[in-house]
């Protein structure tokens, strides 16, 4: 999905989703249950106040567990 | 940016210290030059999309850009209220000292020196909320089509 596509579907300027990729911008509440609703994902798999450890690492205490 | 907010000032100053010598003349014409080139500068940031960004209605403008907006229009508030104030002290100090003759302060008395500082206080208020937002924005020109 293009940061345009996804933009449309939670009706935000494009370059809104570019700042929060990037860490730059906090949504609002709602902003993020529209960005988890289109991704069928509960908003604390796409939201953190930590910062989400690197991909590989997760994959690889996945692999060891 | 830094063209608008630096070429009026020393422009205007340019003209305000040429005399009526050959080389007075030169500075005028050079002090004219750089308003130009201001007002030039005032009129490529008032076509741009920032500009356009301080002044859309509320209902265009997503989250993140009314949060952006209202902090440019709080801190170019307090940065031409700062302004005014300081042109205030100055203006009082002048009077107060009006008597001293060993520190001549100038003072606009002219109307090209009230005209001067017309406009240049119109340039400031109407591009300083979009001068905020463009310090703060760090990709403008990011690829939306990503």
């Amino acid at each position: 999905m293009s940061r345009k596509e996804l933009a449309e579907a939670v009706g935000v300027n494009p370059q809104t989703i570019g700042y929060l990729e990037r860490g730059d911008y906090a949504p609002s509440v709602e902003l993020a249950l529209k960005i988890a609703a289109v991704f069928s994902a509960p908003v604390e798999a796409l939201f953190s106040l930590e910062p989400f450890p690197p991909l590989a690492r997760t994959l690889t205490k996945q692999g060891d567990s | 940016m830094i063209a608008l907010y630096a070429l009026y000032p020393i422009g205007c100053v340019l003209q305000l210290i040429a005399d009526e010598t050959a080389t007075g003349a030169a500075l005028r014409i050079a002090g004219l030059s750089l308003v130009v080139a201001a007002f030039a500068a005032f009129a490529v940031l008032a076509g741009s999309s920032l500009q356009r960004q301080t002044q859309e209605p509320e209902t265009v403008l997503d989250e993140r850009e009314l949060a952006d907006r209202n902090r440019a229009a709080y801190q170019a508030h307090s940065v031409f209220a700062g302004i005014v104030l300081l042109s205030l002290i100055y203006l009082m100090l002048r009077q107060d000292l009006s008597d001293n003759r060993n520190l001549d302060l100038w003072t606009p008395a002219t109307g090209d020196h009230w005209n001067a500082i017309f406009w240049g206080a119109v340039m400031l208020a109407m591009t300083l909320p979009a001068a905020f937002l463009a310090f703060r924005k760090f990709h403008p020109d990011e690829d939306i089509e990503q």
